[in-house]
């Protein structure tokens, strides 16, 4: 299993108010899986997310994601614990809006011993395989949404992550965008082995994952295997 | 004490740029997404950084006007306590028997030894307003001992015929100083004879003449100092354990060199203001970059949260922040040295204090100076943009991502 989530709950404070988000989740995705996340608003998907991610921290619970105890790590260790395991892909792409494709797309090498040209030929690599290499030196605002989101993705791969987290990924694109981002997701974990987590409100979107998970009230409701 | 923690935070700033750095074009390029505010910050601080460069570099156009007039192997002799030539006296035998002493020089007119007088005396400047202006009577050797001295014009002054030779500088100042003209001093008329420089010394702020032709016409009797010349800089420590153990002959001995720079000091009141507004200045500079730097990180918070979920560490997101602050203020430290670099040359003014008398000399911008106000821009881009980047590096990644 590359992810383990034992008894996870995540409250937050409002003063000495206790909101509870995530209560006592119990959760397992083995490698290579493509889960969606759904929920109405509120129900704790992107939290989960978040706290998968590394991003964020559970208040109960214990939770493991690429054989790493994360309860267990540091700020410090969790940041480069998400550098090498994680990949994010965001609704509103989180492009650095000064740097071009090939920049953006290069960030997370920065923090790899990788030599230039090596970064280089793994941009290239991940930028080919969103179809984008004609666009690489592009600001975002030179792109349509569905590449700035590609380019997102090809951020997301550039470090050859084992797993994918996705916000909302096609929350602001069309739908042949979204269809086309959706796709290229599919490619990833067909193709690469990727594990994907990805939370959305669109049945559409979630008819792409494997299994589609549906909490109610920060609470596991039901787990649907949409196809094998 | 304040370098102390700053040499290592700037070493390490330097270290994180190296290791895992956020790339300094993203700071660099997201300084010119904000235009307005990076240019009026940048502005600020080049004000601050220039005025801060035009103070220092009065304070080094007096030094080098003092420190530039004295000479290791000349000492001027003056009355015990007196601390300047105006306010001491040597009579006649002391001058008779230091002019003949055998520890000093003498080249082929003779002993380089010259008892002076020295007064002050107000002249019209040519802006209107009075000021006072040094007179220096001297001995035919005063001149073959200060060869940073050089006629322009006309001629050295001749004894016995009240004639007064004026520095160059003092002639764009002063009004009625021309070659040729006449001044009126202890109820005389002088003539100008001759126009010298002196190198940008504070010889360049006296205005010379016989020492016997000063003294009669301001009816004394005794000189003010003797300047004298000794073979080697060793032999002053000789002349002062001389004079000390010559009863006749109680009188001060100081380098020509210590006797100038110790009256750098007249720049102290115009460099205490100076210093005075660039700490005010200074600290309204601090806060428009750090205002700048929080506004950069409230407006940035998403990518902050991106570059965080990504994997960089707090403390590459505290240097990056910091290295934009440093950039800002680094631009700003070079438009100001460069403006500064305007003042260089120009003549101006002060009150010697220990005199009391005009000073001249010209504001001296060195790259030593400019260099100075860049760090000093740096330093300003570390104190200021140090809270907002620590702001930047603390911010909850979750909530950051968010916007």
């Amino acid at each position: 299993m590359i992810i383990r989530c034992r008894e996870l709950s995540k409250s937050y404070f409002r003063g000495s108010l206790e909101i509870p988000v995530l209560q006592g989740l119990e959760l397992e995705i083995p490698e290579g899986g493509y889960y969606a996340l759904m929920g109405p608003s509120g129900s704790g998907k992107t939290t989960l997310l978040n706290l998968i991610a590394g991003i964020d921290r559970p208040t109960g619970g214990s939770l493991e994601v690429c054989g790493f105890a994360l309860n267990d790590l540091d700020d410090d260790e969790l940041a480069g614990w998400r550098a090498s395991h994680v990949g994010f892909i965001f609704q509103n792409y989180n492009l650095v809006p000064v740097l071009n494709a090939f920049e953006n797309v290069e960030l997370p090498l920065l923090l790899t011993d990788l030599s230039r040209a090596q970064r280089r030929e793994r941009v290239m690599e991940a930028l080919d395989l969103v179809n984008l290499t004609d666009r690489l030196g592009n600001y975002p605002r030179q792109l349509s949404g569905g590449q700035e989101q590609r380019v997102a993705i090809a951020r997301a791969i550039v470090g050859d992550p084992e797993l994918l987290v996705a916000d909302e990924p096609t929350g602001s694109l069309d739908a042949r965008n979204a269809e086309e981002v959706l796709a290229l997701m599919e490619r990833l974990n067909r193709d690469l082995g990727k594990t994907i987590l990805m939370v959305t409100h669109d049945p559409k979107a979630a008819q792409h994952a494997r299994v589609q998970v549906h909490l109610e009230k920060g609470v596991l409701e039901r787990t649907v295997e949409v196809r094998k | 004490m304040l370098f102390l923690v700053l040499i290592p935070y700037l070493a390490w700033l330097a270290w994180a740029a190296l290791r895992h750095p956020v790339p300094l074009s993203y700071n660099w390029r997201s300084l010119w997404q904000r235009k307005v505010g990076t240019i009026s910050t940048a502005a600020a601080i080049a004000v601050v950084v220039g005025i801060f460069v035009v103070v220092l570099s009065l304070s080094q156009g007096i030094s080098r006007a003092f420190v530039s007039s004295g000479r290791e192997d000349q000492a001027v002799l003056i009355r015990p306590n007196s601390r300047t030539e105006l306010g001491s006296t040597v009579d006649r035998d002391q001058a008779r028997i230091i002019r003949f002493h055998p520890l000093v020089a003498q080249d082929d007119q003779g002993p380089l030894a010259s008892a002076e007088c020295f007064i002050v005396n107000l002249l019209e400047q040519r802006e209107g307003g009075g000021a006072n202006v040094a007179f220096r009577g001297m001995e035919p050797a005063g001149i073959r001992m200060r060869p940073q001295a050089k006629l322009v014009a006309g001629r050295w002054f001749r004894s016995g015929l009240s004639e007064l030779v004026v520095p160059q500088r003092m002639v764009a100042r002063f009004a009625g100083v021309e070659l040729g003209k006449t001044l009126v001093l202890g109820g005389k008329e002088w003539r100008i004879v001759g126009i010298f420089e002196a190198g940008g010394s504070a010889f360049d702020s006296e205005i010379w003449t016989d020492v016997e032709d000063l003294l009669q016409a301001k009816k004394r009797t005794v000189y003010s100092s003797m300047m004298v010349r000794l073979a080697s800089p060793e032999r002053v420590v000789g002349l002062a354990q001389a004079l000390e153990d010559d009863k006749r002959l109680k009188l001060e001995v100081h380098t020509e060199r210590d006797y100038f720079a110790q009256q750098t000091e007249a720049g102290k009141p115009i460099q205490v203001l100076g210093n005075l507004i660039t700490v005010i200045l200074t600290i309204g500079a601090i806060f428009a970059a750090m205002n700048t730097m929080y506004a950069a990180v409230a407006g940035r918070t998403a990518e902050i949260g991106t570059l965080r979920a990504i994997g960089f560490r707090r403390r590459e997101i505290l240097a990056s922040f910091q290295w934009e602050a440093l950039m800002l203020c680094a631009v700003g430290g070079v438009v100001g040295a460069c403006l500064a670099l305007s003042f260089n040359g120009i003549q101006t003014a002060t009150t010697n204090f220990d005199t009391f008398s005009d000073i001249s000399f010209a504001f001296t911008i060195t790259p030593r100076l400019m260099l100075k106000g860049v760090a000093f821009s740096i330093l300003m881009g570390m104190l200021g943009g140090f809270p907002p980047a620590w702001r930047a590096s603390r911010l909850p990644v979750a909530e950051a991502m968010k916007g």
